[in-house]
């Protein structure tokens, strides 16, 4: 007789997988209402975080310590905070209505010379004649500019508001691309699918739709870390896009009702997909395009995923108040699959109304993740 | 009935006494001793100090195997599964005095930094007889961006202004030199007397926030550790210092703008590169202050040769290290890392393994270390647990792959009223200082200078 259990793989033991975050070490307090957003500066020293407060704050994660902040808006919401990937510039791109503000945190943030570099990079589309993009409709009437690059009031920028781009529409999701000039924003709550997704370019300030139809409502996007490929969530679907030919690569089949946000590992090769209907699905890009892995770990919707930059780790955050961390090795040769193997779910986050844990980013070396909260609160766990 | 017998035969145990500290040292060597199992840590320091002759009792304390009695040593031998046939090798030492809360001093802003000066502090050593030791002075730096000079009744004497930003290091250089260094890349030099901090030079290198110091009075050197990944290596003599780089020293505009007088302007010695990321910490090589040793984020501890400017040595550990202390007796880095312990690093060559031992205990980042000015075997560490602790680094055990070791005394954040506040919110503890005359001096998140001493 075979015992059944013997068949299956086994498992490492979590204790052999160290490191990974196990308990709250820093709790970063300072915003009003909701912590929507979040994004680690490249070197790993800092982190800014937006709310519902309309502020953009940035904090020592290792002390609790309130470095930076600014107001953006008194009556809407900060929905995405993204720092430029580049260790030469000191630059946090934020959303807040239908603008895109460009910062630059003074003082004692950034060095002179660093912060002589950003200025410089915020102001070299100035030059493009680009800058205000129109076009005509068929009856040959001048359209709305998609888009309006500009430079903020004097006040604005003395308090390090450097650049703004003003959409006509809610951009909830901004993402970079790696070489830190394109970015991405996406607007899900537009009518117009046909705008829901943009690409910029900051040296030309210079925006463009690449969707004139879009299948589907607009949920994320990112950009592919070695390919020239794009990848699109809709509410229902993913497509990857060769941004270089302008065609469809490849459709996903996730299952999902509703997802909520998506994280490629550093490889280009596995997608993770987070879903409101609690699902946590795993796609190996080479293997079809059906989950890898089905992971239900949360009683609440999952609101954000994140693979780690370097480490064979990834966590997730959901209303139900808890991130979900996991051990995720991809392996380079294709015979062999991915292991996943759930760690630890930290708690801590208190739900407020129905929401828990609004978003989750790791540092870039180090085993250390953080959470926004509904609940106000910036958690560091290490 | 036999068993009983047995039993009652076996309550004696065979121990062998000696010690590490010469002042306490038998006269001769007793040879392996008979003792009843009974004995719990009291009778054995009695039995010693009449073994000793001693006409004042010297409180004792007892390791075996590196670990303290503190039970019965029928109940030690139990719970360690050791056999009372065998000989115990049992060392004494001087017992530890539990510290005990003795004052706050209270800020308006988190402290970052403390030192303090007396009689027995490194500043006034390296003064001499310029410094008779009568007043004794604790200085803080506040993340309000304001240095501090108290007197031992929780009183004001002198306050520093100057720093654009928080203060993240401040080290007395001699009783009348101060440097402190903070968030807006300065290290700036003080003059002080009995109520005044005069600003006497500002040091400009570093491209980030400089948030360790140490200093060397004997060759007029310190050692700054900065977020920018360099050590940077500056003279406290104006006239030995360099130009400033212009493009760090801020514009000339601003500066018109605050209205203060100029103070005199210079540039490093040389800055440090090699390490990958922030510097935390650094420190003198206690026995020869040509050697340097630095804790990053990168995870590694580097020795430099400060005279050829050079890294000697990296020793890679396995997280994120956050301070740093030198024990010059045993030859050992003490490391606090991320990963809420205390690492002891052999950095000699010869040594084979990174961590010779291992300190644990702490619930969050180790931020800050002191040595015990009268023991080279004890060490005091903060965290941001909110908890400072005492360590002697002779009471280790043996596990699968390391050396062990447990605080001796636990000392809580008055401000903490009892509580362990999750993730050491609004208690972490950011600096830590021991000196003979004051005690155990902590700076923290609580905007408390808070001061524990063992009441001998
Ligand atoms: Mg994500």
């Amino acid at each position: 007789n075979i015992d059944p259990e013997s068949l299956l793989p086994k498992l490492p033991d979590p204790a052999e997988l160290k490191p990974f975050p196990t308990t709250c070490t820093t709790i970063c307090r300072g915003h009003e209402g909701r912590v929507r957003t979040l994004s680690f500066d490249p070197t790993g020293r800092w982190v800014a975080s937006g709310g519902d407060d309309g502020n953009v704050r940035v904090w020592d994660p290792s002390t609790g310590r309130q470095v930076w902040q600014i107001r953006l808006s008194r009556e809407e919401a900060v929905n995405a905070v993204a720092w430029r990937p580049s260790e030469d510039t000191c630059i946090i791109a934020a959303c807040c209505g239908e603008t895109v503000h460009f910062l630059i945190p003074k003082n004692e943030l950034c060095a002179p010379d660093t912060e002589a570099r950003s200025q410089e990079v915020l102001s070299a589309g100035f030059g493009y004649a680009t800058s205000a993009t129109t076009s005509k409709t068929a009856s040959g009437q001048d359209k709305p500019a998609a888009s309006t690059w500009s430079r903020p009031s004097a006040q604005m920028q003395d308090r390090g508001c450097l650049l703004t781009l003003s959409l006509h529409t809610t951009p909830k999701i901004l993402t970079w691309h790696r070489r830190a000039d394109y970015f991405t924003t996406i607007s899900p709550s537009t009518n117009a699918t046909s705008t829901a997704i943009a690409i910029h370019t900051l040296s030309k300030h210079l925006t463009q739709h690449p969707f004139k139809r879009l299948k589907g409502l607009a949920q994320t996007a990112c950009f592919h870390p070695t390919k020239p490929q794009f990848i699109v969530a809709t509410r229902q679907r993913i497509r990857i896009y060769d941004l270089q030919q302008q065609k469809l690569e490849k459709e996903l089949l996730p299952g999902a009702r509703w997802i909520s946000d998506i994280s490629l590992h550093p490889s280009g090769t596995h997608l993770l997909i987070s879903t409101y209907d609690k699902r946590l699905l795993w796609h190996d890009l080479e293997l079809g395009n059906t989950p890898y892995k089905t992971l239900r770990y949360h009683s609440r919707a999952i609101r954000s995923v994140a693979f780690h930059e370097r480490l064979p780790l990834f966590a997730d955050a959901s209303d139900d108040g808890t991130l979900q961390v996991f051990h995720g090795k991809v392996v380079r040769d294709s015979l062999e699959n991915a292991t996943v193997v759930p760690l630890k779910v930290l708690r801590g986050h208190r739900v407020t109304g129905v929401l828990g844990v609004l978003g989750v980013v790791w540092h870039p070396r180090e085993a250390w993740c953080v959470s926004a909260g509904a609940d106000g609160g910036v958690r560091v766990w290490t | 009935m036999t068993d009983v017998s047995a039993m009652q035969k076996q309550s004696q145990v065979r121990i062998h006494l000696h010690t590490r500290s010469g002042d306490i040292e038998l006269p001769q060597d007793t040879g392996p001793i008979l003792v009843s199992t009974e004995l719990k840590r009291y009778q054995l320091s009695t039995l010693v100090n009449r073994l000793l002759e001693t006409e004042q009792p010297v409180p004792l304390e007892f390791l075996i195997n590196g670990q303290f009695l503190r039970t019965s040593l029928d109940e030690f031998l139990t719970r360690n599964g050791i056999s009372a046939e065998t000989t115990l090798s049992v060392e004494y030492v001087k017992a530890l005095i539990p510290p005990l809360y003795v004052a706050s001093y209270e800020h308006d802003d988190w402290v970052s930094s403390v030192d303090v000066l007396s009689a027995s502090s490194q500043a006034a050593a390296w003064a001499g007889n310029r410094y008779d030791g009568s007043t004794q002075r604790v200085l803080s730096g506040s993340y309000d961006g304001v240095l501090r000079i108290w007197n031992t009744s929780s009183e004001v004497v002198a306050t520093g202004s100057g720093h654009t930003s928080s203060i993240k290091a401040a080290r007395y250089v001699s009783p009348t030199q101060i440097a402190s260094s903070g968030m807006d890349r300065t290290l700036r030099l003080w003059k002080c007397d009995e109520t005044t901090l005069t600003p006497t030079l500002e040091l400009y290198g570093h491209k980030a926030s400089i948030d360790g110091l140490a200093a060397h009075a004997p060759s007029s050197r310190i050692l700054s550790a900065s977020a920018d990944h360099t050590v940077g290596v500056w003279s406290t003599k104006k006239a030995e210092a360099p130009e400033a780089s212009e493009e760090l020293v801020p514009n000339a505009k601003r500066r018109k703008l605050s209205n203060t007088k100029p103070v005199t302007q210079r540039g490093p010695l040389s800055i440090l590169p090699g390490h990958q990321s922030q510097v935390t910490d650094v420190c003198f090589d206690e026995k020869d202050a040509t050697v340097g040793y630095s804790a990053s984020m990168d995870h590694s501890v580097k020795t430099w040769d400060l005279t050829t400017a050079t890294c000697v040595d990296t020793r890679t550990t396995a997280q994120s290290l956050l301070s740093i202390c030198h024990l010059p007796k045993s030859s050992l880095i003490a490391t606090g890392t991320s990963a809420r312990h205390i690492t002891l690093i052999d950095p000699r060559a010869s040594a084979t393994n990174v961590s010779a031992m291992t300190l644990r205990g702490h619930a969050n980042f180790v931020s800050s270390l002191a040595r015990d000015p009268m023991s080279s075997h004890q060490l005091a560490s903060g965290s941001h647990d909110g908890t400072c602790r005492v360590w002697d680094i002779r009471s280790v055990r043996s596990e699968a792959m390391d050396r062990v070791g447990e605080a001796v005394y636990v000392i809580e954040r008055e401000s903490a009223k009892g509580r362990r506040p999750i993730a050491g919110e609004g208690v972490k503890v950011f600096d830590v200082c021991w000196n003979r005359e004051i005690g155990i001096v902590s700076a923290g998140e609580d905007k408390q200078l808070q001061i524990n001493k063992a009441s001998s």
